[in-house]
């Protein structure tokens, strides 16, 4: 029996290792696209950071897909643990992977700083090591912008699109990434119409740009791309930019105005895009994550407006508009695009404008989104728990309350949805505490710790100045791990972890 | 005689560098406009860096974005002034190191907030111009080996062969 359990716990384990390989298979041959802009616009040094880029990543898939292989054909199957350790494991080795380009381009000191902005990058955080944006190949900033579109959507998701016969546990791996919407009852055909709903606004988004740059007096090429480049961004709620300035590189309100309402569509869940796609447009005003976003960005905007106008730091209305509602918002869809400096949330905001964005940046957008955060289905579920319970003690004894919430259906609010939200809320809460303990351990003022805390634990972007290629090296790893933790939500790096653990148990006993 | 005019000639050469010291010593970095926006409000500064992506046009004047080495920053120019630049930084080219003197604004009014410089002088200082990035003999072949054996490997993994495994 137990040489049985042992057959298929070795078994188990190549096939994760097979799955992955498909998925770094389909980032490697994605690469083509950075490696043709180079080449299209002359860039030789770049298009050949690459082709070797694009040679390990194909080596390596290779090597996953071929050990992998035979355990597939003696009929292991990907069991729970098994599909969340695949996406969990998907997302290191790419982030290795992919950061070979970075390095090589000369932008990035340390081959860290490149795995830390490819993880900022597939985790739409946005927070940025890479030096010298402005004079950034094209090539490069291709794959930056890519690689934040893509892991806004996710990458098994999108590799999911075309294994086509190649997955057996792939509902597993599906919600692995954080993602657990059944927008059709075949999860491929899920993750099909994910893409599909994100190409089309990528169309339609990248064309409303690229227009507004032409006015704004970008040269058509450089319209195209930085239209393309923002767009994929504002979507993925990821929040790079092609320079140095960020969203202040254009001085315009009209491109401000864009893509605000892009990423705001981009924090919404793609459960909800569907529904609305389907005509079911009642949906954006009885979902419980829409009532929650619209209640606290309210009050965050309003209450950081407020602040700052008495504070005197802005003094007209635009100026409160461009720079308190964007940054506020850009906070709580967890985009981090910013039109002020990183020293001025420090120097001018002051410790209530740094709280409101902290908190905004914490709760974060919608389930199922490119959004990062606790998410506003879990916060309305908790604070909807919460009123129920108030209620139920209320209440005499013999009544009975059935309390619901209305998210793309009905659903009755049990203790079973109030406990699991509140559980990733603690969890989020406690990897938050301990990057601000960590930041604070290294000398940062505790207010700009938690602010760049929340920034990489929410997958925001946003950031006080901590983030610097000067960062100590533990610190920036912790970064790592809050923007992964974040996105991934914990669960699939559990089961990695658990897996890594029993391997090595495993290990210990046989010797 | 000689003794006088080698005197002035070293005075006058000492003059010169301390001239340029102090001029340089006046141009203050973006970084420092930022971090202490509000004692540099309203002030005239002078900063010197290159510009950067492109001119943007909005009528008689244009925006140009100049970095400095430090961080970049809005300079809001006549547009007579925008067209003497003729090199914009950006992979392929350095462009053209400008030095600019104007009144910095961490919340200008005119520009919704923006943390900005509107100009009163623009100077060329150095024409920018191509940059070379040669590429080095160890990348190549690294780039061809790798891509040869990433070639096999695919053809192992993928290839007809693979299939009837």
């Amino acid at each position: 029996m137990s040489g049985v359990t042992g057959i298929k716990r070795q078994g188990s384990a190549a096939l994760v290792g097979y799955y992955t390989g498909w998925v770094v298979l389909a980032i490697t041959l994605l690469m083509a696209v950075p490696l043709l802009t180079s080449l299209l616009l002359r860039e030789w040094s770049a298009a050949l950071d690459f082709v070797i880029g694009m040679s390990v990543s194909m080596l390596v898939s290779c090597l996953l897909i071929a050990c992998g292989r035979a355990a597939r054909r003696r009929g292991a199957q990907l069991d729970w643990k098994s599909g969340f350790a695949v996406a969990a494991l998907s997302w290191l080795v790419l982030m290795v992977l992919c950061a070979i380009p970075y390095r090589l381009s000369g932008h990035c000191q340390s081959f860290l700083d490149g795995c830390f902005d490819v993880m900022s990058g597939f985790t739409t955080t946005g927070l940025v090591l890479t030096q010298d944006l402005d004079h950034l190949s094209e090539g490069l900033n291709m794959w930056r912008h890519m690689l934040t579109f893509i892991g806004g959507q996710g990458m098994v998701v999108l590799a999911l699109g075309f294994l086509g016969r190649h997955t057996s546990g792939a509902y597993q791996m599906y919600c692995g990434e954080g993602k657990d919407v059944k927008l059709l009852p075949n999860v491929k055909n899920t993750a099909r119409i994910i893409w599909r709903i994100s190409m089309v606004y990528l169309l339609a988004g990248t064309a409303a740009l690229f227009v507004c740059g032409l006015f704004i007096g970008l040269p058509p090429l450089q319209a195209f791309l930085h239209g393309l480049y923002i767009f994929e961004s504002s979507w993925s709620t990821g929040g790079f930019a092609p320079n140095t300035q960020n969203m202040m590189f254009y001085h315009s309100f009209a491109y401000e105005l864009i893509t605000m309402v892009i990423f705001i569509l981009g924090s919404l869940n793609f459960g909800l895009h569907y529904a609305v796609w389907q005509g079911k447009r009642v949906e954006m005003a009885k979902n419980i994550e829409v009532q929650s976003f619209v209640i606290t960005s309210f009050l965050a905007c309003a209450l950081a407006a407020a602040k700052l106008s008495q504070l005197g730091v802005y003094t007209n209305a635009v100026s409160v508009f461009r720079r308190v509602v964007y940054n506020v918002l850009s906070a709580h869809t967890t985009t981090g695009f910013g039109n002020v400096y990183a020293r001025q949330f420090a120097n001018e905001w002051g410790d209530f404008g740094i709280l409101v964005m902290t908190i905004a940046m914490l709760i974060g957008g919608s389930a199922c989104s490119t959004a990062g955060g606790f998410k506003g289905l879990r916060v309305g579920i908790v604070f909807r728990g919460l009123v129920a319970d108030v209620r139920r003690v209320l209440s005499p004894e013999r009544c009975v309350h059935i309390e619901k919430y209305h998210h793309i259906q009905d659903c009755v609010l049990d203790d079973a949805a109030v406990r699991s939200s509140g559980l990733i809320i603690l969890c989020y809460t406690a990897l938050f505490a301990v990057t601000t303990l960590l930041g604070v351990w290294y000398g940062y003022p505790l207010a700009q710790s938690a602010f760049e805390a929340a920034s990489a634990t929410g997958n925001v972007g946003l950031s006080i100045g901590v983030t610097q290629v000067s960062t100590p090296a533990l610190l920036k790893v912790q970064y790592i791990l809050a923007m992964y933790l974040g996105r991934l939500e914990f669960l699939s790096v559990f089961a990695l972890i658990g897996y890594v653990i029993g391997g090595v148990k495993k290990t210990c006993a046989r010797h | 005689m000689c003794k006088t005019l080698k005197l002035c000639v070293l005075t006058a050469a000492l003059a010169a560098v301390l001239a340029g010291l102090a001029a340089a010593a006046d141009v203050t970095a973006v970084n420092e406009l930022v971090d202490r926006s509000l004692q540099w409000n309203g002030k005239t500064v002078a900063i010197e860096g290159e510009a950067i992506g492109e001119m943007l046009p909005r009528g008689n004047y244009a925006w140009v974005n100049v970095n400095d080495g430090t961080n970049a920053i809005g300079v809001w120019m006549p547009l007579a002034d925008a067209k003497k630049i003729s090199v914009y930084g950006d992979y392929h080219h350095t462009g053209d190191t400008l030095r600019v003197t104007g009144t910095f604004s961490r919340d200008c009014a005119e520009h919704g907030g923006d943390v900005d410089i509107h100009s009163d002088s623009v100077q060329i200082v150095k024409t920018g111009g191509a940059v070379g990035h040669p590429v080095s003999g160890g990348k190549k072949a690294a780039a061809a080996g790798l891509s040869a054996a990433a070639l096999l490997a695919a053809l192992f993994c993928f290839g007809p062969r693979a299939k009837r495994r």
